[in-house]
């Protein structure tokens, strides 16, 4: 048809040789927009058209690189930034085991990467809608003939001149080649609707499957049967005992790990003569003795240990201990007050641990001091 | 085959009588276009079967826990690592033959390349599956294996061989996976000009991307071609590297060991060819392809197999070597145990199939006698499963402490692992044969006689 | 075929006068060097003289297995340069003669050859069986003794086929390759079990021999394709073409990678499982001054000739093919050095004996050419595989 415009002239030849030697004299005669169509790669014909080798293997080793320098990095980021784990032993950057997973992804990267490069960058592909595609030339070139193909874009391209060529140099069957209508209009955009189509439903899929897998599979049978253990939940009630209650209290004589039971029970003179301050008054210990006394006995004691209570009247006032009965207590016999409690005082081991205790002594013992200090006391 | 010797003067012939690029299409294209033969629907209904079967297995695994399985303490692993080291090794076959021997300018391998690839594929199919699904407790968590940023702030234990695996058989899958199809762009594209419906014209149009079979496409696809192949080799002695690394970084006698890697390597391409072998033997036989694939290619692929096979018979007489160079009581317990202890029919098993009728290749008569190959083939792939099986089971059952002892039998749940694998693959193989160019066509017909030219 | 006749007059034109004056006096010098060292320094020379033995076994039995790799493979291209490997593997009944030296060092080498020591140290006596003099040097004799023999039968059989271009030669090389191969591993195992490994017999590795065959292929590699390189430079090789240099820059490539990785998963292993009594050969290597050894191995045996032989291009360009040839031969030594010597110090030595005895070799190999090149052709006219050799594309 007239209205179609032309792609190319094509030929066809049937030995190797043949389209070798077309190809070169093709090159010679300066054309530069044609191309040879060949069932398999014949060797020499890159010479033969003039053609540069290939750049392909820089990208592969770009890609490499990068795909070496993302493992390291990220491995490394994991490893000691992020979430350091004492694996085996070893430090947290132990490079030797990272060799394995960085040349894998090195390779990875650089084998599909170029893949890709190659097919979407370099051929532009996938493209079915080109004019050579659904001929008769190109039926017998993707079988066992080869053909020669001379563009109309070539600037030295003479429809009549380049007929007489081709049968000067061998070549059989020559025929145009037309654009159809749909393959005028065909362009490798990025903004492709069809591309960005498929691009659109792989997202959703993707989406939709995650949040389906994350947020619901994971709560239906059999992937949720690990949530429902038969282990007691802490207040969970429970028919193996008696009263239905799933938390129990320790059997009798049950000694939590780390627990020494408090030898003095109920002897109040034994724990004065036994029990020994021991902790020296440093100043770390008396500044925690400072703090834990404001905290848990100056609202009873006074912030000096006079009695004088903070609760006004609300709770009846203790004695001060700055009496010579106080200060005549050995250390212990404090202790046993602040571990057993004393008439309307309670016992504070809930609240204090034993060295908090020691400490708290220490500072009564400093109060002590200050509250009847001696003149030596001031040298 | 003829007894005549050979003329070295001369360049082996690719094919046993001339073929022509368009005889290779017409032969190769065949299987494709007509319904499959009665004995092809038979052999498909044996291993989707056998399939049936893994799944059941694996399913019942799954709902009632990795004991019904022989599965215990010591013995963690047995049936599941077993079958996933084999199945990485015959991978390796298909790589080697498609990118090592490409490397080496071998032609005689492309014939066998295409079939070669598909069985890698196939292959990693199965070995990633046994790792994920007849591994694992709860194989709806397997997406844990991947690091991929989560609200537990955990990653994967990038120290671990296990995680190493992940990616060693990822990339091997995908790399693999790119390099075949892109051998297979200008076969669709061959395809896709012959074919003689419309829906088969427009699968094929879209397989081949829009192949024009250029030359100044060829240029950059040859060097890909190149590029990809230099890569795929150190792929393969890396994947089965780190898979021998999921054994050597232990303390266990008999598993740390330092030859493991390459004593792995040359194990999985012995495994690799004979079961590509045992393939190729059918395939020429059911297809008639035997001018294509010849007699040559099984004898070069029985060379190989002495060549490696006598590889992994050094790396055992070095562990036994080294085993009482080392003086230790341990190391020296385990081979004793191996030989003598309950698991020696198992070795001795492995021992006369990987080492000793192997030797029958030194034999021209054996290397090129179908019947005889296939045979010796069938036990080789026997004895490298079963050498796995020593390998993992031996040293687990009984290492340093004698309390600590224990005994592995396989359930019939382990029979359903081992058979989900080689119902998987064979399946694949079969589906690949009736729907795919089994034979590389652009690349036969590069290499065939007449197809380059004599002098330039 | 084309190509052979033609060519028949370079093919026995023996090396220029300069060149076999060099390889005299290197011999020369390396000798006196040999004699001073072992007046000076006893144990000092003997763990030189074991490096270097180690150095010369490499690159002979590496000629031989390339070679027999030759046959085997049915490879064309490395046809018309076989007969540099010939030569080369001449190198063996020397290693053999430079070992057998060493034996009046023994005691000074091998902890296991005082019978005090072996008397007192349990493990010791267990490895008894196995390393004591007797059965040490039975062994040493017998494989070099083998070596010898394929040695001989491989290139008797070249040489005749240049006289009466009987393919049945090829054929007979053929099988002697195959048998050649079982005999060159276990060989090759137990010289580096025997004469390096258990200069530290407490520890041990299941992969040495394998380690020390990649450092063998790459040695015969090198020093072959330096050789064949300035030969055709110098108009002894005019029909080689790209195609061939490219086979030899690949193939030594491909070893650099291999030694890499094997290299490397002993060491992984050893790190991994953190064991004392196989790490401590490792942690002698990282300290006093052998962690600079070590790094400087890594850079120099595979940093610098993966990336310098990385690109198509850089695999043929005959500038940087020999220049990488050295290189990889000085990267081995090092190797060797790495293995043996930080049993002889704790911190690494470089003296004159380190730097004067490996001269020896040089001179070894430029006399056995010079010697060789006058007698046989330097292209194996007979094979029948040369005309496809020659005409090999890639």
């Amino acid at each position: 048809m007239m209205q179609n415009p032309l792609y190319s002239i094509t030929a066809l030849f049937d030995l190797p040789d043949e389209i070798i030697h077309a190809a070169d004299k093709t090159s010679k005669a300066g054309y530069t927009r044609y191309d040879v169509h060949s069932p398999y790669p014949v060797h020499g014909m890159d010479h033969a058209m003039r053609l540069n080798t290939s750049k392909i293997g820089y990208f592969a080793f770009a890609f490499g690189l990068l795909g070496a320098l993302c493992a390291v990095t990220f491995i490394s980021w994991v490893t000691i930034s992020d979430y350091p784990l004492v694996i085996g032993g070893k430090p947290f950057w132990s490079w030797p085991a990272f060799v394995p997973v960085s040349f894998e992804v090195t390779v990875l990267f650089a084998s599909v990467l170029s893949t890709l490069a190659m097919i979407v960058l370099y051929f532009k592909f996938p493209n079915n809608a080109h004019p050579l595609h659904d001929t008769h030339y190109m039926k017998q070139v993707s079988s066992d003939k080869f053909g020669l193909s001379i563009q109309a874009e070539d600037p030295k391209f003479d429809e009549k001149l380049i007929k007489e060529f081709l049968k000067t140099i061998g070549g059989k069957e020559i025929t145009s080649i037309y654009f159809e209508p749909e393959e005028l209009s065909h362009g490798q955009k990025l903004f492709d609707l069809k591309f960005i189509g498929v691009l659109l439903v792989v997202a959703l899929t993707v989406s939709a499957s995650t949040y389906f897998t994350l947020n619901k599979l994971m709560y239906m049978q059999p992937f949720n049967w690990m949530m429902v253990q038969n282990k007691l939940k802490a207040q969970q009630a429970s028919g193996l005992f008696r009263d239905g209650i799933g938390m129990r209290p320790p059997v009798e004589g049950t000694v939590a790990r780390g627990f020494i039971p408090y030898a003095f029970k109920g002897k109040p003179e034994d724990a004065g003569t036994y029990l020994v301050d021991p902790l020296l008054p440093t100043k770390e210990v008396l500044d925690r003795g400072k703090s834990k006394y404001l905290t848990f006995c100056s609202p009873c004691h006074g912030n000096f240990a006079r009695g004088d209570s903070r609760l006004q009247g609300q709770f009846p006032n203790p004695p001060t201990l700055h009496s010579d009965k106080v200060r005549s207590w050995p250390d212990g016999r404090i202790y046993h007050v602040i571990t057993e409690g004393q008439n309307a005082m309670p016992s504070y081991t809930p609240q204090i641990s034993p060295e908090n205790r020691w400490a708290i002594i220490n500072y009564i013992r400093v109060l002590q001091r200050a509250q009847n200090a001696k003149e030596s006391d001031l040298k | 085959m003829t007894n005549e010797a050979i003329d070295y003067t001369q360049e082996p012939q690719i094919t046993t009588i001339p073929v022509t690029s368009a005889d290779i299409d017409v032969t190769i294209e065949a299987p494709l276009n007509r319904f499959p033969s009665r004995r092809w629907w038979i052999a498909l209904g044996v291993t989707l079967s056998v399939l049936a079967f893994g799944l059941f297995a694996v399913t019942m695994i799954q709902l009632k826990g990795l004991g019904v399985a022989g599965f215990n303490q010591p013995v963690a692993w047995a049936f599941d690592v077993t079958n996933f080291v084999f199945w990485v090794g015959i991978g390796h076959a298909g790589t080697l033959i498609s990118a090592i021997l490409f490397l080496m300018r071998q032609r005689w391998r492309n014939a066998i390349a295409r079939f070669a690839e598909a069985m890698t594929i196939f292959a990693v199919m199965c070995a990633g599956m046994f790792v994920t699904v007849t591994h694992l407790g709860r194989v709806w968590l397997m997406g844990y294996l991947f690091p991929y940023p989560n609200q537990h702030g955990l990653w994967i234990n990038f120290n671990s061989p296990l995680v190493w695996d992940v990616f060693a058989v990822s990339t091997y899958f995908t790399v693999s996976f790119a390099f075949w199809y892109l051998g297979l762009i200008p076969d669709f594209g061959t395809l896709r000009d012959r074919a003689k419906y419309r829906y088969k014209k427009i699968i094929y149009s879209l397989l081949s991307l829009g192949w024009r079979f250029s030359n100044r496409h060829w240029t950059h696809y040859e060097r890909l071609y190149l590029i990809l192949a230099g890569f795929a080799t150190p792929l393969v002695l890396s994947v089965h590297t780190i898979v021998s690394f999921d054994f050597a970084i232990s303390i266990l006698p008999g598993w740390h060991s330092t030859i493991f890697p390459p004593y792995f390597v040359a194990g999985a391409v012995f495994s690799g060819f004979a079961m590509v072998q045992n393939v190729l033997v059918l395939v020429r036989k059911m297809f008639k392809f035997e001018h294509i694939i010849t007699i040559k290619h099984l004898e070069n692929m029985n060379k190989v197999m002495l060549l490696t096979g006598s590889m992994v018979g050094y790396a055992y007489a070095m562990e036994f070597f080294m085993a009482w160079y080392s003086g230790s009581q341990f190391e020296r317990f385990v081979f004793l145990n191996r030989a003598l202890g309950p698991y020696a029919w198992a070795y001795w098993t492995m021992v006369s199939c990987n080492v000793i009728f192997v030797q029958g290749f030194w034999f021209k008569k054996i290397r090129t006698s179908v019947p005889v190959m296939f045979v010796i083939g069938i036990l080789v792939n026997v004895g490298m499963w079963i050498e796995r099986y020593v390998i993992i089971v031996t040293s687990l059952s009984r290492d340093f402490l004698p309390s600590s002892w224990g005994h592995f039998s396989p359930t019939l749940y382990d029979y359903g692992i081992l058979s989900l694998g080689f119902g998987l693959f064979f399946t694949c193989v079969l589906l690949f044969v009736r729907f795919l160019p089994s034979v590389a066509m652009a690349e036969l017909k590069s290499v065939v006689d007449g197809a380059q030219v004599k002098n330039h | 075929m084309s190509g052979q006749s033609s060519s028949t007059e370079y093919l026995n034109k023996p090396l220029p006068l300069i060149t076999r004056s060099i390889g005299w006096g290197l011999l020369l010098l390396g000798a006196v060097c040999y004699v001073l060292g072992y007046l000076v320094d006893v144990r000092h020379a003997a763990f030189v003289h074991v490096v270097n033995f180690l150095f010369l076994t490499s690159i002979g039995v590496g000629a031989l297995f390339l070679i027999a790799l030759e046959y085997i493979a049915g490879a064309v291209w490395s046809v018309p340069m076989r007969r540099v490997n010939e030569f080369l593997a001449a190198l063996i009944p020397i290693a053999a003669l430079m070992g057998l030296l060493l034996f009046f060092h023994l005691h000074d080498l091998f902890p296991w050859v005082n019978a005090e020591a072996v008397a007192h140290d349990a493990t010791l006596k267990m490895k008894e069986p196995y390393l004591n003099v007797n059965f040490f040097t039975l062994r040493f004799v017998v494989i070099f003794g083998l070596w010898t023999v394929f040695f001989y039968l491989f290139t008797r059989n070249s040489l005749k086929q240049d006289i009466d271009k009987d393919q049945k030669h090829t054929r007979f090389n053929i099988g002697l390759a195959a048998a050649f191969m079982p005999v060159f591993a276990i060989g090759l195992t137990v010289i580096a079990i025997d004469w390096a490994m258990s200069l530290e017999p407490l520890w041990y590795s299941t992969i040495y021999g394998v380690y020390y065959f990649s450092g063998i292929v790459l040695a015969g590699v090198a020093a072959a394709t330096y050789i064949i390189v300035k030969l055709h430079e110098h108009g002894y090789f005019p029909q080689l073409r790209r195609d061939h240099f490219y086979s030899l820059g690949t193939l030594m490539f491909v070893f650099i990678n291999f030694w890499a990785y094997i290299a490397f998963s002993q060491f992984l292993l050893v790190w991994y499982a953190n064991m004392p009594e196989e790490t401590y050969w490792f942690i002698d290597r990282w300290k006093n001054g052998w962690e600079y050894v070590s790094v400087l191995l890594i850079v120099v045996h595979f940093a610098v000739p993966y990336f310098m032989l990385l690109s198509q291009d850089s695999k043929m360009d005959l500038k940087r093919l020999k220049f990488i040839s050295i290189w990889v031969l000085f990267a081995h030594m090092l190797d060797l050095y790495w293995l043996v010597m930080p049993s002889f110090s704790t911190s690494p030595v470089l003296s004159w004996m380190e730097m004067s005895f490996p001269l020896l070799t040089i001179g070894l190999v430029v006399v056995i050419f010079s010697w060789k090149m006058k007698r046989q052709n330097l292209i194996p006219l007979g094979d029948p595989k040369l005309g496809r050799g020659l005409e090999f594309r890639l």
